[in-house]
């Protein structure tokens, strides 16, 4: 087992289809502000922070090094900042490493994304292919996703009804959480009548254009007395990134997530999941993400995701009772987001959707098209 | 710039921004070499990794399992092969490279053992399958990128045996009685259409030796329904018990033969005389005269017929199949009383010189039927020239087809049909398909000779123009 590091508080903004009035860095200026206020941290060189990881995108902000539009708003001036450009979720990996190295004991984690902004997010994830071999041909996440879908769907018996399911669970959980983005409940039957997106996936399979803020105060296991007396314990990280062309793998295997997860219980001690932990926070992009997404982190059997729904295992499982990625995240940060729900259930702060006695809890979130490279971080109270 | 109007920002605006960026990128020489061998051969090139021997395609340079570098181990991967997935791209978008809806497709190449990615079209959204067979479509003027492969369409489907029959001219007797003469010498009579018989079961092959072994009447029917479909005029059954085992039982014989002829009414049905090893004679011509067949096989000859290892020579099974001149006059006439075509089984150049000697009688009706057996160990192996000369020595006007056991039946039939004669295939005399790979049943190897005749430019006969060449009258 390995060390552990500390989150000492966390923030956000609602998450919203437009903040089309609000500029990205008053999005975060409010999440910094109220972790100021929760932990008393200061800036000092020596005692405060001295480091600052963001997360953002290049092409959702329209500038590269979409960092430098928010370092003074999250104050990273004349010190430590980095960014990541990946997942949010591999943002709490890098701090890890960074705080169990000793070489930082206080790091501010802030992140943010108007998904709005862009005309069409799937011309930004057709940027994410290579402009050779796959660009040209128009794939993006969504289509990419689309392939996945049907291949998974086939594999584990997962059924429309059984997505139609998901997709309205979502939505019902989701009014339970106040951060949630608004969505218009629907019943299963609209679900199914929904328009068909890139088959098999139908609109309401997919997670809406959503905009949004976070902020984390991350700390060594010494000094976190200093910012909190409820600290959430990160005790597990692992990652793992697949195969690039579509081609190359098995698109209904979980491969990555298999080998993400393993690393991270490993850390953390978990020997049995569905045993030792309460919580699941899974990135669902697509309705079909969620039970693939369970048999990767090992808590439905592998091809009986069907099954497992039918079974009961969503609410058996706890999984996504914040309404989870498919509710709306912007892309890139649903992995913050599922680690803060996780802050939420461990500290007893989840309100109406609390888990009697979560001890620990489990956030998953996955970079690029059809789940290539995927993150596992377990955290526990 | 537009301005958003709303109570409390009147004063702010929103900016209308656009990021556009020409670029240029080097291709490398791995995908160089893949894009210009698309754009200049029309060929699409993978690269075999010869450690874990995948064929990759899109080509790379080294290999991410065991880091072997292939970049020079480039192979040929066709231009065809199956969509392994796919999605309808259902919205429209300024990245993608056609309106929607089209088609986004994993395909694998048949070289190719890993699946990439392209456009599919030419064909209605709801006919996509996983499975269904593609070829690629290069464009017509290059853009020196993957779209050089401007798209995949599906391969056209061959038209079935009966498309393809429908589509042509009946075949007609000439008014002129047929030269026999001119078949002599190996010079062939192709103008007839050629019929495709279908041996379904035999006596001996059994379940464990191929699966597709029709046993019951059900499975008769739906086996010979598959013949049929694939190209088959005829099929010759010897009715089994549900064990397996040959039956002379009339009611169960019967009843495979009507379950035949529901399923698929126009059928020759061809019944054997023989049954199975050690019935009486009895036994064997009863039923034929008890169920009236459209025809029944009539055998030439007393001849070993054993079973025996072909490597060793061994012996295995030591049987004498009893076939004397009575039993050949008596089966004989009581066919063609019984409005029964006799198929005259020869097993060598004796088994036919009998019947020429009994045929003097004159009970046989016109035309006679042949059929050159091979490979029967007893009886004669195959050779072309055995096989000419028994052509050679057929009354004028009669017909011949031919089955060969084991290998034997892929050059017998060739050689056939190359002679202006008939082909038999089925499990009866042989399991396997000309590879090696065991058949998916006999109406695969129906399909092999469909190949045969059509490589030879003949027309496979329908059922129709089959009882019109073997004189095999409708019941």
């Amino acid at each position: 087992m390995g060390k552990r590091m500390a989150i000492c508080a966390v923030a956000q903004i609602k998450n919203d289809a437009e903040y089309w009035h609000l500029r990205f860095q008053n999005m975060l200026l409010g999440c910094f502000e109220s972790i100021m206020e929760q932990t008393k941290v200061t800036f000092d060189m020596e005692k405060g922070i001295r480091n600052i990881i963001t997360c953002s995108d290049d092409l959702f902000d329209a500038r590269t090094i979409s960092d430098n539009g928010i370092t003074d708003v999250v104050g990273a001036h004349f010190r430590g900042e980095e960014k990541m450009a990946q997942e949010s979720i591999n943002g709490l990996g890098y701090a890890m490493a960074s705080i169990l190295s000793g070489h930082d004991d206080v790091i501010l984690f802030m992140g943010h994304c108007k998904e709005s902004q862009g005309e069409s997010r799937r011309m930004i994830s057709n940027l994410a292919y290579d402009p050779f071999y796959s660009r040209p041909l128009g794939m993006d996440y969504h289509n990419v996703d689309a392939l996945q879908a049907r291949a998974y769907m086939e594999k584990s018996k997962v059924t429309d009804e059984h997505l139609a399911k998901i997709v309205v669970r979502s939505r019902q959980n989701a009014k339970k959480n106040p951060y949630a983005r608004e969505n218009k409940l629907v019943n299963e039957q609209e679900v199914l009548n929904s328009p068909m997106y890139a088959d098999p996936l139908r609109e309401l399979h997919i997670y809406p254009v959503t905009d949004w803020a976070y902020g984390m105060l991350l700390c060594c296991e010494d000094r976190v007395q200093e910012f909190t007396k409820k600290p959430v314990w990160v005790t597990g990280y692992g990652s793992c990134m697949d195969r690039y062309f579509l081609g190359d793998k098995d698109l209904a295997s979980n491969f990555s997530l298999n080998n993400a997860s393993k690393r991270a219980y490993e850390k953390a001690g978990i020997k049995d999941p569905k045993k030792d932990i309460q919580v699941f926070e899974l990135s669902d992009h697509a309705a079909y993400q969620l039970p693939m997404w369970a048999e990767g982190v090992g808590i439905a059997d592998e091809g009986k995701g069907g099954k497992w729904i039918d079974d009961g295992g969503m609410d058996k499982f706890n999984v996504n009772l914040s309404g989870g990625q498919l509710n709306g995240n912007p892309l890139l940060l649903g992995g913050a987001a599922r680690a803060m729900e996780c802050y939420y259930q461990l500290s007893g702060q989840a309100g109406d959707r609390q888990v009697k006695g979560a001890k620990r809890a489990v956030a998953q979130a996955a970079t690029g098209g059809a789940g290539q490279h995927q993150a596992v971080i377990v955290m526990e109270a | 710039m537009t301005t958003k109007q709303m109570k409390g920002f009147e004063d702010s605006y929103v900016v209308e921004g656009k990021m556009a960026l020409p670029y240029t990128y080097f291709a490398g020489s791995v995908g160089s070499k893949f894009i210009t061998t698309i754009r200049d051969e029309k060929k699409i090139m993978g690269v075999k990794c010869p450690t874990c021997n995948v064929v990759y395609l899109p080509p790379r340079q080294v290999c991410d399992k065991d880091f072997t570098d292939i970049r020079d181990n480039w192979v040929d991967v066709g231009t065809s092969g199956m969509v392994t997935n796919f999605t309808v791209v259902r919205y429209d978008d300024k990245h993608l490279p056609r309106k929607a809806p089209f088609v986004l497709a994993l395909i694998k190449l048949d070289g190719a053992d890993t699946p990439f990615m392209h456009i599919l079209e030419e064909c209605k959204l709801e006919d996509v399958k996983i499975g269904m067979k593609v070829e690629a479509v290069f464009a017509k003027e290059t853009t020196n990128t993957i779209l050089d492969i401007d798209h995949f369409k599906p391969v056209a489907e061959r038209a079935s045996i009966h498309e393809r029959n429908a589509g042509r001219k009946k075949w007609v007797a000439d008014a002129e009685p047929a030269i026999q003469g001119k078949q002599k010498g190996g010079k062939p009579d192709m103008s007839k259409p050629v019929i495709i018989a279908a041996a379904l079961t035999g006596a001996a092959t059994m379940r464990n030796q191929n699966p597709s072994v029709p046993y019951t009447p059900a499975e008769f029917a739906t086996e010979a329904y598959k013949c049929w479909k694939a190209g088959a005029a005829m099929v010759h059954v010897h009715a089994r018990e549900d064990n397996g085992m040959p039956t002379h039982d009339h009611e169960r014989i019967r009843a495979t033969y009507n379950a035949i002829k529901d399923k698929c009414p126009e059928l020759i049905v061809n019944l054997s005389s023989a049954v199975g090893m050690g019935k009486t004679t009895e036994q064997r011509i009863s039923q034929i005269i008890a169920v009236k067949p459209d025809m029944a096989s009539l055998n030439t000859n007393t001849m070993n017929f054993s079973i025996v290892d072909r490597k060793t020579g061994k012996i295995f099974i030591e049987y004498v199949f009893e076939n004397t001149f009575t039993m050949l006059q008596e089966f004989g006439k009581a066919m063609e009383e019984n409005g029964v075509k006799p198929e005259i089984e020869c097993y060598d150049m004796g088994g036919l010189d009998n019947t020429l000697l009994i045929a003097k009688q004159g009970f046989f009706s016109s035309p006679m039927n042949f059929n050159f057996v091979w490979g029967v160990a007893g009886g004669q192996s195959f050779r072309a020239d055995s096989f000419i000369a028994m052509m050679n020595a057929l009354p004028a006007n009669a017909n011949f087809t031919t089955c060969g056991v084991g290998p034997e039946e892929f050059p017998c039939i060739m050689q056939s049909c190359l002679l202006g004669g008939h082909m038999r295939v089925g499990l009866e005399d042989n399991i396997k398909m000309p590879n090696g790979e065991l058949a998916k049943g006999s109406y695969e190897l129906v399909e092999v000779a469909v190949n045969i005749a059509d490589s030879l430019g003949r027309a496979v006969a329908t059922t129709d123009e089959a009882r019109e060449i073997m004189g095999v009258r409708k019941k």
